[in-house]
């Protein structure tokens, strides 16, 4: 698999969120807003490509690796509990609003499945580079996934789109406009569900859509 | 050696690793933190002082007061003034107050903090002037007329202060 490839499947073929459906308690809890989308997809970023990078680094030392492979489990967690732990001491220094509004789902990046799950699946399997390249895809991929269903849920259920602090788009006219007011299930557990469920229908429908194209396509040709 | 061992201590050497890295990053992350929470705590009397000018610290008192904060000016060892966290019973519940006096002994500014008065009624008195200007002179005092428990409650915050300011500012906390 050559290196774009490499970066190109974790932000749609093999979507952490929307195709293996991991990591998604998180990944719901936090979507009320874009703002907090934004901050864990940092924090998950930060994580996953250095916690790639130190597992690779770790397992592409053949001498290491073997003495590391029966206690391997372990040592990931012990990697990614560290880089965890300062990530939440930065959040707490530097963004306290932001730190306060994620609150417990920064510990809990931990036991989040994409990062101990690319931790054993390819960063100790592969060189450095690619494992580097792989966590900045699967981030990426995560990334893109939460803010597509926070922009979805903060504007349904409150009619804004918060970038960042004050930074914020207030697009209230349109509810207006349609004499509504916003939906706040959708800010809510139930809404993170329901917009879950739509965006997935969405993509499975695009993807059958094309499947059946290339079907199509086959059968006429042969 | 024994396999299991010589993995153990890798185990061991990488949670060594990740402890001496995880301080270093508490070193210059700590005093930031704090920093950032005394911000959170200190909102509150931002309204009443500019606390850059002061070093603070906080007595736990209790029965009717909470926290009480002593403010000295930066390098300077005499009280300048104390903010008492006070309540007393309103009509539908406690009434909670920061009360800032200084240290001769006038009132700085007040504030209600907390209540749980009917609105329209008794969560008039938020923002209110009572007319108090110096902690030992209640006279004055003057209260928001139709919601009488209340402001009895107010004052009552005010003659709480009264009763042990001279005393705290003479040494009495021991912070």
């Amino acid at each position: 698999m050559n290196k774009k490839d490499n970066l190109l499947k974790g932000i749609i073929k093999e979507n952490p969120l929307f195709v293996s459906l991991l990591g998604m308690c998180p990944s719901l809890a936090v979507t009320t807003s874009l703002e907090n989308a934004l901050g864990m997809f940092l924090g998950v970023f930060f994580v996953l490509v250095l916690s790639n990078l130190i597992i690779s680094l770790i397992m592409s030392n053949k001498k290491l690796s073997q003495l590391v492979k029966p206690v391997r489990i372990p040592v990931y967690i012990v990697v990614i509990a560290t880089l965890v732990t300062i990530v939440e001491m930065l959040m707490h220094a530097f963004l306290i609003d932001l730190y306060l509004s994620l609150g417990v789902f920064i510990p809990l990046i931990v036991v989040n499945c994409i990062i101990l799950g690319r931790a054993e699946a390819f960063a100790s399997e592969n060189k450095p580079v690619d494992s580097v390249i792989d966590g900045i895809g699967m981030a990426l991929g995560y990334g893109m996934a939460i803010m597509l269903i926070s922009i979805f849920r903060e504007f349904l259920g409150k009619g804004t789109i918060t970038i960042w602090g004050t930074l914020q788009l207030d697009l209230n006219v349109i509810f207006n406009f349609l004499k509504i007011e916003p939906i706040s299930m959708f800010v809510q557990p139930a809404g993170a569900f329901l917009t879950f469920g739509l965006i997935l229908a969405g993509i499975t429908a695009i993807a059958n859509n094309k499947k059946n194209k290339l079907a199509k396509e086959v059968t006429n040709n042969g | 050696m024994n396999k299991g061992l010589v993995s153990g201590l890798v185990l061991l050497t990488i949670g060594l690793v990740c402890g001496i890295l995880l301080s270093v990053v508490n070193s210059f992350t700590a005093p930031r933190i704090k920093l950032e929470e005394d911000k959170i705590k200190y909102q509150a009397l931002e309204e009443f002082y500019t606390l850059a000018d002061y070093d603070i610290s906080e007595y736990e008192a209790n029965g009717a007061f909470a926290t009480i904060y002593i403010l000295k000016e930066k390098g300077q060892s005499d009280i300048s003034a104390l903010v008492y966290t006070v309540s007393a019973q309103g009509f539908a519940g406690p009434v909670q107050m920061l009360i800032a006096v200084n240290n001769d002994l006038s009132v700085e500014d007040y504030k209600v903090v907390s209540h749980t008065e009917t609105s329209g009624y008794g969560a008039d008195i938020v923002g209110n002037n009572f007319g108090v200007s110096e902690i030992d002179d209640l006279a004055g005092f003057d209260a928001v007329s139709g919601v009488t428990k209340t402001s009895n409650a107010i004052k009552e915050c005010f003659n709480l202060v009264a009763q042990r300011i001279n005393s705290d500012l003479g040494g009495g906390l021991s912070e």
